[in-house]
């Protein structure tokens, strides 16, 4: 197990190096770069000229990438062009934003999803699996950015409620910083738990065909531990295989609600640096993002060997 | 089913109640569009960032609304003879937000800064302070700066936020750097700065100008990119005052307890045509396009009725303006238009681009635009770009036709002589008349209004006939704030002006 973990860790090296050049090679191919963003109207040949030694953009390809990357390797991800602060840091503070509504999401899909699922599975066709059903696909199918803004503007209408505008952080303030986190979270969590509670769903029912559940039940065992420990159990690999991805992709920040609710988090940190043409920003960002993917699923992974002890690395 | 039901009612009765809670203290909560890019005064021209400085910073010099130059951190100046030596005679209770009192040693610091080629400074210019040629201290409270040659927009250029006046202290604690720092003596201190949601500014204790100290405990930039969260933001009282635009107006309804507060730009917006590039290499083409145009109808549709038609010099820069309503080319005459292709040698038009940016209003402007020329039997194509490749395709002077909005300036050097004359770095349409840069010139070496007034009406005539660029209209601006808010009174020349303004809680 130790080896396989070691192994996998080896092979983000390959990984990254690739996303890094792929990255590199994509700032310098799209139209704009970061010095007529810094001056905009008022820029003449000799300012242009001026910033681009002051940002070393002035240097070889090769070398910009090179000088990058040298430092990259000792943790040192560099400054942001535009606001010269160090884009490591950054990250992190960013990220720590973006993991807390990744995990409120996921808690709150489910919470919702796998009861649901699991009953919906049980009740098969039944008028609880039929309403079930259609939630789920409501779920799956409206877009976050507008369920997002029609909350908003429900709560403003209705209640004259809007969430604190100001950013606080967990450890400031629990109580505020729930009152940001909770709605923007529930509505990821809604488009989340759409996708789980259909695998949920079709996973169990797959299971509970199986004959030895059929054993199980036939032996004398409880409802409850038929379900729970033999039929859900044994169902959830690919629920986990999917929450595992789902996961991966919320913890490198969602664009859409970190915008509407003015949550500094990772996504809009990367998309600012995108429209900035921030070249160490996106950088930093997209690396970490991708090393956050491939953790989290060389953990879901991991989890495989405890919810099915049949599979093992070696 | 039914816990969860009444959980989520329990939710949103519990964020009722909680709605009703205020800001403590007496806070400005602002709620804007884009994220600021730092607060270094001397290199960063971010609109974001500009309303932030304009708190913490001061200037040697303001201009008021009706464009003149009046004491700020200078309380009087002499001009020489010639022209050419400045002397400015500074407050002497001004502290900057360090404690240290600001003498002209700063200023002498402040403009060798801006002067210096390695900070690639956005004052370095003509357009600004690049024309300084050395500064001298004359005592603790003056400061003498002579010219390399005569500009005469040199005391209003002074007012740019690009010409602060800087803490040396604290930029050389700070490497170098004011972009996360603050070198000023502004009414408010900048405070936290938390990217992608807000930044703070704080009331200063010593502020200089009793007149103009700050009547907030504290200022609170939010940053909210979605225009609807930001309405309702205000709606519900999270927020004191928004950044709104023309179609935001239109999602306010009555009843709503909204204020609305706008004014006249000295913004205007138009075609310009590249000069090197055939067809508009023509005059006549250019002329035509003109003459197609239908400026009402753009206005009515890119920006709801709330523009006025205007040249590149707006009615809002006073005694400058040029009337253009007594230009016949700004009245539509769809005849007159195709008579001139058919001179031209383009009796059944042509096919071109019309380049467009991410601004709603120039991305409408472009669709009217389109139709109004197809009317003439220019087939054209908008193409729209994403902000930094529309800067790219300025910067290169790479388009057919180029929609853009610009600023006229204070002086109506900034308007004509950037924008039009063969040396003007704005002049992306390349366009060339040796009269309009001579007038450019004389316009900036004589302080005789009168004589100033007559060179650059002139060179607006010649760039409106020759139709270097089809301006079509001065838009207004706006912002929507709470009945609460009382005083504040944007105008072109400052729109982040919170001096005595209140809120009524």
């Amino acid at each position: 197990m130790r080896d396989y973990i070691i192994r996998r860790l080896l092979g983000l090296i390959p990984i990254l190096l690739g996303i890094s050049i792929a990255i590199f090679v994509i700032m310098q191919l799209i139209p704009g770069d970061v010095v007529s963003g810094i001056l905009g109207i008022e820029q003449t040949p000799e300012l242009r000229a001026m910033w681009e030694k002051k940002l070393g953009l002035d240097k070889p390809l090769i070398e910009q990438y090179f000088s990058w990357i040298g430092k990259a390797v000792t943790g040192d991800f560099g400054e942001s062009f535009r606001t010269g602060a160090p884009v490591f840091p950054e990250i992190i503070s960013r990220f720590k934003i973006s993991a807390e509504l990744a995990i409120l999401g996921c808690v709150i899909a489910w919470l919702i999803a796998l009861p649901l699922g699991i009953l919906s599975s049980l009740k098969r066709n039944s008028i609880i699996d039929r309403i079930v059903r259609v939630v789920a696909l409501m779920g799956v199918s409206i877009p976050n950015f507008a369920s997002a803004t029609l909350i908003i503007l429900f709560l403003a209408k209705g209640f004259n409620y809007h969430t604190p505008v100001k950013y606080v952080g967990l450890l400031e303030n629990f109580g505020t910083n729930m009152e940001i986190m909770l709605l923007p979270a529930f509505i990821l969590g809604s488009v989340m738990a759409g996708s789980v509670m259909r695998m949920t769903r079709s996973s169990m029912l797959e299971v509970l065909r199986q004959d030895y559940i059929k054993a199980v039940r036939a032996k004398g065992a409880p409802e409850k531990t038929t379900i729970f420990r033999h039929a859900f159990k044994n169902s959830s690999i690919p629920i986990v295989t999917l929450i595992g991805m789902q996961i991966g992709s919320l913890m490198g920040g969602t664009v859409v609600i970190e915008q509407i609710f003015s949550i500094p988090g990772l996504g809009q940190l990367t998309l600012t640096g995108i429209t900035q043409r921030d070249f160490p920003v996106v950088q930093g960002c997209v690396l970490f993002i991708a090393f956050v993917y491939v953790i989290v699923n060389l953990l879901v992974d991991i989890l495989y060997t405890y919810i099915d002890p049949r599979i093992t690395y070696s | 089913m039914k816990k969860l039901f009444a959980l989520i009612l329990a939710l949103a009765l519990a964020l009722s109640v909680m709605g009703g809670a205020l800001a403590e203290g007496n806070v400005l909560r602002y709620g804007t569009e884009t994220e600021p890019a730092g607060f270094d005064p001397h290199t960063i021209s971010s609109h974001a960032s500009l309303r932030v400085m304009g708190q913490v910073y001061n200037q040697l010099v303001d201009v008021n609304e009706a464009l003149e130059v009046v004491p700020e951190l200078a309380t009087s100046w002499e001009i020489s003879p010639d022209n050419l030596t400045y002397t400015f005679h500074l407050v002497d209770n001004a502290y900057f937000h360090s404690g240290r009192k600001m003498t002209a040693e700063d200023v002498k610091y402040s403009f060798e800064r801006i002067l210096n080629p390695d900070l690639g400074a956005l004052g370095n210019s003509s357009s600004y302070a690049g024309d300084i040629d050395t500064i001298e201290v004359v005592d603790e409270l003056t400061v003498k700066m002579t010219l390399k040659k005569v500009n005469v927009t040199f005391l209003s250029n002074l007012s740019s936020s690009y010409c602060s006046v800087v803490d040396k202290d604290v930029v050389e604690a700070n490497e170098g750097s004011l972009l996360r720092a603050d070198g000023g003596t502004g009414p408010y201190t900048l405070g936290e700065w938390v990217a992608d949601n807000h930044v703070t500014v704080n009331a200063s204790n010593n502020y200089f100008n009793e007149a103009e100290k700050a009547t907030f405990d504290a200022i609170e930039f939010y940053v909210m990119t979605d225009a609807s969260s930001r309405l309702n933001a205000l709606r519900t009282g999270a927020v004191d005052l928004i950044v709104a635009d023309t179609a935001m107006l239109d999602l306010v309804n009555e009843g709503d307890p909204i204020q609305t507060i706008s004014y006249q730009t000295r913004d205007y917006v138009g075609l310009f045509m590249n000069c090197k590039r055939a067809p508009f290499d023509n005059e006549k083409v250019r002329q035509a396009v003109n003459y197609a145009l239908d400026r009402e109808e753009i206005i009515e549709f890119a920006y709801n009725g709330q523009a006025t038609v205007s040249g590149f010099i707006p009615a809002s820069m006073g005694h400058w303006a040029v009337d253009v309503s007594e230009k016949d080319y700004y009245t539509q005459n769809i005849e007159k238009a195709k008579a001139l292709l058919t001179e031209a040698g383009y009796p059944n038009g042509f096919e071109t681009v019309i380049t467009v940016g991410l601004e709603d209003g120039i991305r409408d402007m472009g669709i009217v635009v389109q139709q109004q020329l197809a009317e003439i039997g220019i087939t054209a194509e908008v193409q729209n770009e994403e902000n930094a490749q529309y800067i790219d395709d300025w910067k290169a002077h790479n388009f057919d036709i180029m929609i853009c909005h610009n600023g006229a300036g204070s002086d109506p050097n900034r308007g004509v002589a950037f924008f039009f004359s063969s040396t003007g770095s704005a002049n992306i349409q390349d366009y060339s008349n040796a009269r309009v840069d001579e007038l450019c010139v004389l316009g900036t070496a004589t302080t005789d209004t009168a004589l100033r007034e007559e060179y650059y009406k002139e060179a607006i005539n010649i760039i409106l006939d020759e139709c270097a660029a089809a301006t079509v209209a001065c838009p207004m601006a706006y912002f929507l704030a709470s009945p609460a808010l009382q005083g504040y009174a944007p105008n072109a020349s400052n729109t982040s002006n919170f001096a005595g303004v209140t809120l009524t809680k």
